[in-house]
């Protein structure tokens, strides 16, 4: 919950009072972040016991998380917007 | 984006396994879920200064919300269908999914929730998502559809893989793109927390 009123105080300054010409300077900030967070895993990561034995259980495994989600996704979200196209086309004949 | 969280990655396992103990590295890591605020903040600047977008969206009505409601649907079927097959808990394995390819937020959050196996579970899992949405674009808009090239990009759809949805899909599908990222990185927070207490 934290996170999120954080990120709406983002939002509040952003929509508000953040200044334009600023943007590009926000997303490299964006980045270190993000760089430093994934670091910060990386050292919690290499700090445990028996990290590498469990790396090839963990590699299979992420795998599998990233392929049948993004795939089940796709099917969905192909099924729910494949008659979109015929839809606006019927409405641009009428 | 993807090679520096791959070089940060590296070399923070590296710097683990070698042992060392430098004070500013101890400092970062006692004190990531800091920089996390700090990196949710900043993303909240990136919303709220993106008016445009927030205006022309309105004129979509309710369809701009089929494509997330897609997302998150497929995404926790997926987590569903991995944890039958890993045989993890239901809630580890829908709220490893619901990072929707946020790797960054959802790896700390599980990190922090149960412990560094999960979250590198999530951190991984979710990266290869990322990198996997980003090299299917090109093919999933010439064989399904450019709305279909949304889904597996998940809450990236607004920034790393964007690139990819101007270059192969068309205006309207790329206003989407951005709507469906931000609407999907809001609700990753929510989703990993609800998955993973309520599941």
């Amino acid at each position: 919950m934290d996170v999120i009123l954080v990120m709406l105080a983002g939002v509040l300054i952003g929509a508000k009072w953040f200044p334009e010409r600023f943007k590009k300077q926000n997303e490299t900030l964006q980045v270190v972040c993000t760089a430093l967070l994934i670091f910060s895993m990386g050292v919690m990561l290499g700090q445990r016991e028996n990290f590498l034995q469990e790396l090839t259980v963990i590699g299979w495994q992420s795998l599998l998380f990233a392929l049948v989600p993004a795939a089940l996704s796709g099917v969905v979200v192909f099924l729910m917007t494949r008659r979109w196209k015929q839809d606006e086309e019927k409405k641009e004949e009428n | 984006m993807v090679w520096i969280a791959v070089a940060a990655l590296l070399g923070g396992i590296l710097y683990g396994l070698s042992g060392l103990q430098l004070a500013p590295v101890s400092l970062l890591t006692q004190n990531s879920q800091l920089v996390l605020y700090a990196l949710m903040f900043l993303v909240g600047i990136s919303v709220g200064l993106n008016k445009d977008v927030l205006r022309r969206i309105r004129s979509y009505q309710l369809r701009v919300l089929v494509i997330p409601a897609g997302v998150v649907a497929g995404s926790l079927a997926g987590g569903l269908v991995c944890s039958l097959i890993t045989g993890l808990p239901v809630n580890q394995g829908t709220a490893i999914a619901s990072g929707l390819g946020w790797y960054s937020l959802s790896g700390v959050m599980l990190t922090e929730m149960a412990g560094a196996h999960l979250g590198s579970i999530t951190f991984l899992s979710n990266l290869l998502r990322e990198i996997l949405s980003f090299f299917s674009i090109p093919w999933v808009s010439r064989h399904l559809n450019f709305y279909t090239c949304i889904a597996p990009a998940g809450a990236t759809s607004e920034d790393t893989t964007l690139p990819m949805m101007i270059r192969y899909t068309n205006e309207e599908t790329v206003v989407l793109s951005v709507f469906n990222g931000v609407l999907c990185s809001a609700l990753v927070p929510f989703l990993i927390r609800a998955c993973y207490r309520f599941l």
